[in-house]
């Protein structure tokens, strides 16, 4: 909690959790959604789906957010449960009979989104279950587990043979429907993630602010505390990883309206640990630290891509055996991400919502700033 | 009972080589309690190095030569890459909280697979001329391939070799010592920050030179350091932080590899040979979480 500037006063514990506290946060806020809405008109498509990156980056990462940052159950398979999501999305799509009325009437992805993320749910907590007696590594090590066995073997190996299409299923656009709004435009597909994230976020925003999310904190903290205090944590932790797996299958099911088909290199193990990098870059047990990460990486990706290509443009003409750059990007990202991670960890453990943080109690503090250091 | 056979002895050969990826981990793990996750892109690197000296040995001098030297110098490369990782990297980290311990070995992970990459290309490369003959040897009236019995005789030369210098020597012995207890052994004098860097320069040679053994078997590409990964379900199972146990779990699990690619592929085609580790581990987890010989972690509030 930040700093209140002067004349704010609360007395009670209600008014002191709302989530638009002041006059300032509130102004901020609808700043905030005008942007969002107009977005669309101010950029162009390309960026527009750099846009609805960063949003499916943070549904998926959310659930790795309430993992680590919320319950201390560090994960590192996200991807899988994700995978499972998108992959019941796909399947449910192609395989059921749908009524045409259905189709139609646009209920048939609603319903998808629904049951991929019950799905997900209930495949994340089945691998969650080791965290009943293990923590540290070796939950990590179970976790990885859940990677390797489901993308690599289930995935691809099974439920990507289903009705003999190959390993990539395309979707038919039609179904991709939400009631009377057909999802098949960049700009469609960008409100659809922003609403999605909104819903996403609020949701967990009131979870951890509740019993819930104390009881998760506790168990974080110190679980043997956390025991002794009256706290099951048994079942708190697998309700976070049943949580956590229920966004990661509506990200997966998000993910399906943007890509329209569905492919295991969708969901490998390095996107697993990109979330991670995410939420420590962002800022660990921080909702605002989520959506920094996001931002963060999806435009450093973004940006190198163009610096990468721009120069290899420019330097072809001059050095043309400079044109490996191009094919090569991909690792560049990677290097680059990995050092990305390295150097906040070492320099910035406590992540940008931190620094966003600090930023804040400075102007409201302000002129009496050294009051908040 | 032949073909079993032949894949038990497989599955030994090619366990010692897990067993030697494996023991560099464990040494990380006692000395400075940091768990790496980049042990396979350390195993990769080690193979391409190797692959890269060779070929420039190859053209002056005879293959056994050119690929000892180029395995001595993959060595001297591991050495000095894992004093430069322990100084720039690791060394900010001592005393931090495991996830971002753990977080910038992902880190140093993703980075090194990106620079081998873009130095060398993606494309599965083998050492040529071959190293060992392609010809297989008979043993007990099975057909081995020669390329693992060199591995296997490499490996235990190797391991007996860090063993012995964790054991009897002086610098083994202050490593033993900040294991066994920091803050004792600082106070008597042991540098810790000089038996970290021993640690992860010990674990990038061996890592090196495992890698050069897979990448003789089956060329060298990016499953090489999923080879590599494997050693993390070795050293669950044999005990985070006993020696006898990576070695021991390292042939486990190598032998496992072998049979459950050779019996259970009918039944599960595709990847069980290099998932059935994973999931062995995960089981192994539910029964007996600290492993063979791991040390049982007694927690206080």
């Amino acid at each position: 909690m930040s700093y209140l500037p002067c004349g704010y006063y609360f007395e009670d514990y209600a008014d002191d959790q709302k989530w638009w506290r002041t006059r300032f946060i509130k102004g901020k806020m609808i700043l905030m959604v005008v942007l969002l809405a107009t977005l669309p008109l101010l950029v162009d498509s390309q960026w527009l789906s750099v846009a609805y990156t960063i949003n499916y980056y943070i549904l998926a990462a959310l659930g790795v957010q309430l993992l680590i940052g919320y319950c201390g159950q560090i994960t590192l398979g996200h991807a899988a449960f994700v995978a499972v999501g998108g992959y019941t999305t796909a399947l449910m799509m192609l395989n059921v009979p749908w009524p045409q009325s259905m189709i139609d009437g646009g209920l048939v992805y609603p319903i998808c989104i629904i049951c991929a993320g019950f799905l997900a749910a209930i495949w994340s907590v089945l691998f969650g279950l080791p965290s009943a007696r293990v923590k540290g590594f070796y939950l990590i090590m179970t976790t990885m587990a859940a990677q390797w066995i489901t993308v690599p073997l289930v995935i691809t190996q099974y439920v990507a043979q289903i009705g003999g299409r190959g390993q990539a299923f395309s979707i038919p656009t039609e179904m991709i429907k939400i009631g009377p709004f057909s999802i098949d435009s960049d700009t469609k597909i960008y409100y659809f993630s922003v609403i999605l994230v909104a819903v996403c976020l609020v949701a967990m925003g009131n979870m951890v602010r509740s019993k819930l999310g104390r009881a998760w904190i506790a168990i974080r903290d110190n679980d043997i505390a956390a025991e002794t205090m009256g706290v099951n944590i048994v079942g708190y932790k697998l309700l976070a990883f049943f949580v956590a797996g229920f966004f990661a299958g509506i990200a997966g099911a998000f993910y399906i309206s943007a890509l329209f088909f569905v492919s295991p290199e969708h969901y490998e193990w390095f996107f697993s640990l990109l979330w991670v990098g995410i939420i420590l870059i962002g800022g660990v047990g921080s909702i605002q630290g989520l959506v920094f990460g996001s931002i963060f990486v999806v435009m450093v990706f973004k940006l190198l891509e163009i610096a990468v290509m721009g120069s290899s443009d420019l330097l072809m003409a001059s050095y043309p055996q400079l044109g490996w750059m191009t094919t090569k990007i991909i690792f560049f990202k990677e290097a680059a991400f990995g050092l990305a991670i390295i150097f906040f960890l070492i320099y910035e453990p406590n992540g940008l919502s931190y620094r966003y943080w600090q930023l804040k109690n400075y102007f409201n503090l302000w002129p009496f700033s050294y009051t908040g250091k | 009972m032949d073909l079993f056979l032949q894949l038990l002895i497989t599955g030994i050969m090619l366990g010692s080589i897990f067993a030697l990826v494996a023991l560099g981990w464990v040494l990380i793990y006692k000395c400075s309690g940091v768990l790496n996750l980049a042990m396979g892109e350390l195993t990769m690197i080690g193979g391409y190095v190797c692959l890269g000296l060779y070929q420039r040995f190859v053209t002056t001098m005879p293959i056994e030569y050119a690929f000892l030297l180029a395995l001595i110098g993959t060595i001297f490369v591991g050495l000095f890459l894992g004093l430069l990782t322990e100084r720039i990297f690791l060394r900010k980290m001592i005393g931090e909280p495991i996830l971002a311990v753990i977080m910038v070995t992902v880190g140093l992970s993703f980075f090194f697979k990106g620079m081998v990459f873009i130095i060398w290309d993606t494309d599965t490369q083998v050492f040529l001329p071959r190293v060992f003959p392609i010809e297989p040897a008979v043993i007990a009236g099975v057909a081995i391939g020669q390329v693992y019995i060199w591995s296997f005789v490499a490996a235990l030369i190797l391991m007996v070799i860090f063993v012995s210098f964790f054991k009897y020597t002086r610098w083994g012995l202050s490593m033993q010592a900040c294991a066994d207890d920091e803050m004792a052994a600082l106070s008597l004098g042991v540098s810790a920050k000089f038996v970290y860097a021993l640690a992860w320069a010990i674990a990038f040679m061996a890592a090196g030179v495992g890698g050069t053994l897979l990448g003789n078997i089956n060329g060298l590409n990016y499953s090489v350091s999923l080879l590599g990964l494997l050693v993390l379900p070795v050293v669950v199972f044999g005990g985070l932080n006993s020696i006898p146990g990576a070695i021991v779990g390292g042939i486990t699990i190598g032998i496992l590899q072998n049979l459950s690619g050779g019996y259970l592929d009918r039944f599960f085609p595709g990847g069980i040979k290099e998932i059935a580790p994973f999931v062995f581990m995960v089981i192994f987890l539910l029964f007996k979480p600290y492993g063979l010989w791991g040390w049982e972690r007694i927690e206080r509030v």
